[in-house]
């Protein structure tokens, strides 16, 4: 494919918006990329048989499929396909699925698979492939046919909803030999081709994309070295890139809101001064209609009594994120409370015990599925919810060597 | 008791006494000059931390000199102060200056007290900072929680209407009161206000305290407040040093105790041997003459007999004579036997088969004044027949002493007991209260008038070396009862 396209930095995708979709009662799908949505990566004239991506985060495959930094996002949207994809418009665009029906007004749905749709191993991708053990709060998943997999809505729906692209949605199945899932995506990779160093992912065309991770902890030796991506949310970081002579720095959507979240009664009336100074990362007021304000329709069972304190003025946050770091350190200045890190792991256990005084946490702007999202990410007890600052990455991006573009979650990968 | 362990215990006291009194008089000056060095020690260590303290103040003084001409300098900084750029680079900038000055706190204060810009927490801008004049103690925040930092202060204009004022300083931790400690016998710790996790257990506070100003800043600007740096030592290394004073003080003081008592003892033995053996003789002496008195006194009642009758009746004279023959050879007899005795100096006995009824009556004689009851068949015993006689010699003079002149009787009884043949001389006599009884038996114990107070004493040891035994049985006003038991042959 060789395409010349004249790019610039898209000002849409710093404004994603959800549930906007193609219409019509037959998808036409769209296999081009939306111009829109593209990075202003200058021209390009073919694309590099083998790209590099620098990562700032760490990968674990056992997140697969849904990544918890902006590193395991980029990894495993190469690796993994959802049955439709939502770019930074909120156009849902074809992936594993080629086209979609509407039945019934609108509350049953035909998808039918990808011709030729196969997982690394070759196996044909068949309708209990994507049907198996998945569906979710509002909607059901069922096999047509071997190809074709019936969707049905609680509610109708005029065109075909976004949250098939959710990543919870990625077909994939568990490698015997590899501790990367099997997907289906053009890119695999395996234990094989992991290192500590990089992960290579190739296609069966001989194409190969290098994730390369900063081994001495400096991201801008990644940059030195020559990466064609690296997305960060350091300014100091962007900063650097800025005085490289081929790269260029691309903002993007902003796709992080920080929330703190107390079991205190009027916790989300508390103002806080200094919040997006107190972020080293490109941070704003926090602003928006928040999908985590009203999940009662998904039907998820939570507590009715909020969790007894332990007394400690104590704000807990992920270790490994330096923004709800200084979050909580800024909060912690303001309250005269104490600021404590976690390894995720063990922060994902204080925040479900809930008696710590408050937590900052990083949710997604936007969500393909609320339901998913608020039973991965939200605590089960009655929670006041403070929306602290919104963040966006950048992306840098070497020109002349590939196209990117960015999905409504802000996940940036090579346009089709 | 003996003379020899008087003496014994004479030296002992002597000698201990001194020994004593000169052991914990050393001990005491040991103390007092233990706790002298103590003094000097922990006096050169406070000045020591007073210098030091001000060392580190002058060399964060200097830190924030240097920093101070830096930030006048930049412009950036004053682009922010004077136009409100871009804020963070004020904010950054502390921590970068922090770390490249290797200060450990860092505040760059507004005219107002308001911190812009901090390195140690960036994040608590905008919040009242502490107002530092001079070397300051301040407990400081931090997003992860409060630490102690030693701080001081310098003043900076960006422009004549811009004033800043820069704090900086260095964190006070177990390693700072470690460097100020030196000594690694005391130890260096902060007594703060309302400080309720502070541990004195096992410290001993040492010397005059410290103080140092002290401001508590985490929930505040907060107030000067005195602080206390104090001198400690371990009270367990105290206990362990004056147990170990203690343990060889009470070593030395058994060594020599034991010594003195070895010289004592050596002393004493070459002192008493003389002195004993002369007691030994006088002993010797005052039995003898006992003893030769006992034998004596028959002999002289027959002589007097013997003149009465003479005089008053020549012709029964040979026949009277030849009816006392028998007593004065028996008296002769016991003489030169007891003579043989001493002459060996160690009246060794010879007990053999002994009639003691045939003794019974050899020693009483004709005398009408002393009853018999005397058991047929007896037994013959293992004794010494001197020494039977002797035993009942004694006996009989101490019963017939206690009537006084008085009417009463004596009476010797003979039985036979189970393996023993019992003699009992019982008079009628004054008797003897339990406190006469209890020294009747004692040497030199007498009642009577010219008594050498051995008599008793005499007939124990006698009886006692027979394997025999001796009871009394007394009664104050009605007599008492001597009764001796000797084992049959």
């Amino acid at each position: 494919m060789t395409l010349i396209i004249p790019l610039a930095v898209s000002g849409a995708c710093a404004h994603p918006r959800t549930g906007a979709g193609t219409g019509g009662a037959v998808g036409e799908a769209r296999a081009t990329p939306d111009e829109s949505c593209l990075l202003s990566t200058g021209a390009v004239s073919a694309r590099s048989r083998t790209i590099t991506i620098g990562l700032v985060d760490p990968v674990d495959p056992r997140h697969a499929p849904i990544g918890r930094n902006d590193a395991e996002r980029i990894v495993f949207r190469h690796l993994y396909e959802t049955p439709v994809r939502v770019d930074c418009d909120g156009h849902v665009r074809p992936e594993l699925v080629a086209t979609w029906t509407k039945e019934d007004g609108g509350r049953r749905w035909t998808l039918r698979l990808r011709d030729g749709a196969q997982f690394w191993d070759g196996a044909p991708v068949t309708a209990q492939d994507v049907v198996f053990g998945r569906g979710g709060a509002g909607y059901t998943l069922g096999a047509l046919e071997s190809r074709a997999v019936a969707v049905t809505f609680a509610k109708e729906r005029d065109d075909v909803p976004p949250l098939l692209g959710d990543p919870g949605l990625a077909v994939m199945k568990p490698a015997p030999d590899s501790s990367w899932p099997i997907g289906t995506g053009t890119y695999w990779a395996t234990s094989a081709t992991t290192t500590p160093q990089e992960i290579r992912a190739h296609t069966s065309q001989g194409d190969t994309l290098v994730f390369k991770f900063a081994a001495s902890g400096d991201a801008r030796d990644l940059l030195d070295a020559g990466v064609d991506l690296l997305v960060t949310r350091d300014r100091a970081l962007r900063d650097y890139a800025a005085t490289l002579q081929n790269h260029e720095v691309v903002a993007l959507p902003w796709d992080r809101t920080y929330v703190y979240v107390t079991a205190q009664a009027g916790g989300g009336s508390t103002s806080f001064d200094g919040l997006e100074q107190a972020a080293r990362a490109e941070a704003r007021r926090a602003e928006g209609d928040f999908w985590w304000r009203d999940f009662r329709a998904c039907g998820i069972a939570r507590d009715s009594t909020p969790p007894a304190p332990t007394g400690q003025r104590r704000i807990l946050y992920a270790r490994g994120d330096p923004t709800a770091r200084e979050l909580a350190g800024r909060l912690a200045a303001l309250t005269h409370a104490v600021a404590t890190g976690r390894a995720p792991d063990d922060f994902s256990a204080a925040l479900a015990g809930g008696k710590d005084g408050g937590y900052v946490i990083a949710l997604p702007r936007v969500t393909a599925d609320v339901c998913r999202s608020a039973k991965d990410l939200l605590p089960s007890w009655p929670a006041t919810f403070t929306a602290l600052v919104d963040t966006r990455p950048t992306a840098i991006v070497r020109r002349g060597v590939a196209r990117w573009t960015v999905d409504q979650d802000g996940t940036v990968h090579l346009a089709p | 008791m003996k003379f020899r362990t008087r003496l014994l215990i004479s030296f002992g006291v002597v000698v201990l006494i001194p020994l004593l009194v000169f052991g914990l008089g050393i001990r005491r000056e040991m103390s007092r000059s233990v706790t002298g060095q103590y003094e000097e020690r922990v006096q050169a260590l406070v000045n020591v931390i007073n210098a030091d303290i001000a060392r580190e103040g002058d060399r964060i003084g200097a830190r924030l000199a240097t920093m101070k001409n830096s930030l006048k300098d930049d412009n950036n900084f004053r682009n922010v102060v004077v136009r409100g750029a871009d804020r963070s680079y004020v904010l950054d900038y502390a921590g970068n200056a922090m770390r490249m000055s290797g200060l450990d706190f860092l505040q760059i204060q507004d005219d107002e007290g308001r911190v812009v810009s901090s390195g140690h927490f960036r994040n608590e801008f905008d919040r009242l900072g502490p107002a530092v004049s001079g070397t300051t103690l301040v407990r400081a925040a931090t997003a992860e929680g409060p630490f102690l930092t030693l701080v001081t202060s310098d003043t900076v204009y960006i422009t004549p209407s811009h004033r800043f004022r820069l704090v900086g300083g260095i964190a006070v931790d177990s390693q700072f009161l470690a460097r100020l400690a030196r000594d690694p016998e005391l130890g260096v710790a902060l007594a703060l206000p309302r400080d309720s996790t502070r541990s004195d257990s096992g410290k001993l506070v040492v010397g005059p305290p410290l103080t140092v100003p002290y401001i508590d800043a985490t929930d505040g600007p907060g107030r000067v407040e005195q602080a206390r740096i104090e001198i400690t030592r371990s009270s367990a290394l105290l206990t362990a040093l004056q147990r170990n004073v203690n343990l060889w003080f009470a070593a030395a003081v058994l060594v020599a105790a034991l010594a003195a008592l070895l010289l004592a003892g050596w002393l004493s033995t070459r002192i008493s041997e003389p002195v004993e053996a002369r007691i030994a003789i006088g002993d010797i002496a005052r039995q003898v003459t006992h003893d030769v008195k006992n034998g004596l006194a028959p002999l002289r009642n027959v002589f007097r007999h013997l003149t009465q009758v003479a005089r008053d009746k020549p012709a029964e004279l040979p026949e009277v004579f030849a009816e006392r023959q028998g007593t004065v050879e028996s008296s002769i007899n016991y003489l030169e036997t007891l003579a043989a005795n001493y002459a060996k100096l160690s009246p060794q006995s010879e007990r053999k088969a002994t009639d003691v009824n045939a003794v019974v009556r050899e020693t009483i004689g004709p005398s009408g004044s002393v009853r018999t009851k005397l058991a047929e068949g007896l037994p013959p015993v293992s004794a010494d027949a001197l020494v039977l006689r002797r035993v009942i010699e004694n006996l009989l003079s101490n019963a017939v002493d206690s009537l006084d002149g008085k009417n009463g009787s004596v009476t010797v009884t003979t039985e036979q007991g189970k393996g023993i043949v019992r003699i009992a001389v019982s008079d009628t006599g004054r008797g003897m209260s339990k406190a006469e009884l209890d020294k009747a038996f004692n040497d030199f114990y007498t009642t009577k008038p010219g008594g050498t107070g051995l008599g008793l004493s005499i007939v124990r040891r006698l009886v006692m070396d027979s394997n025999g035994s001796l009871n009394v049985e007394t009664e104050p006003g009605k007599g008492s009862t001597f009764i001796v038991e000797i084992p049959v042959q």
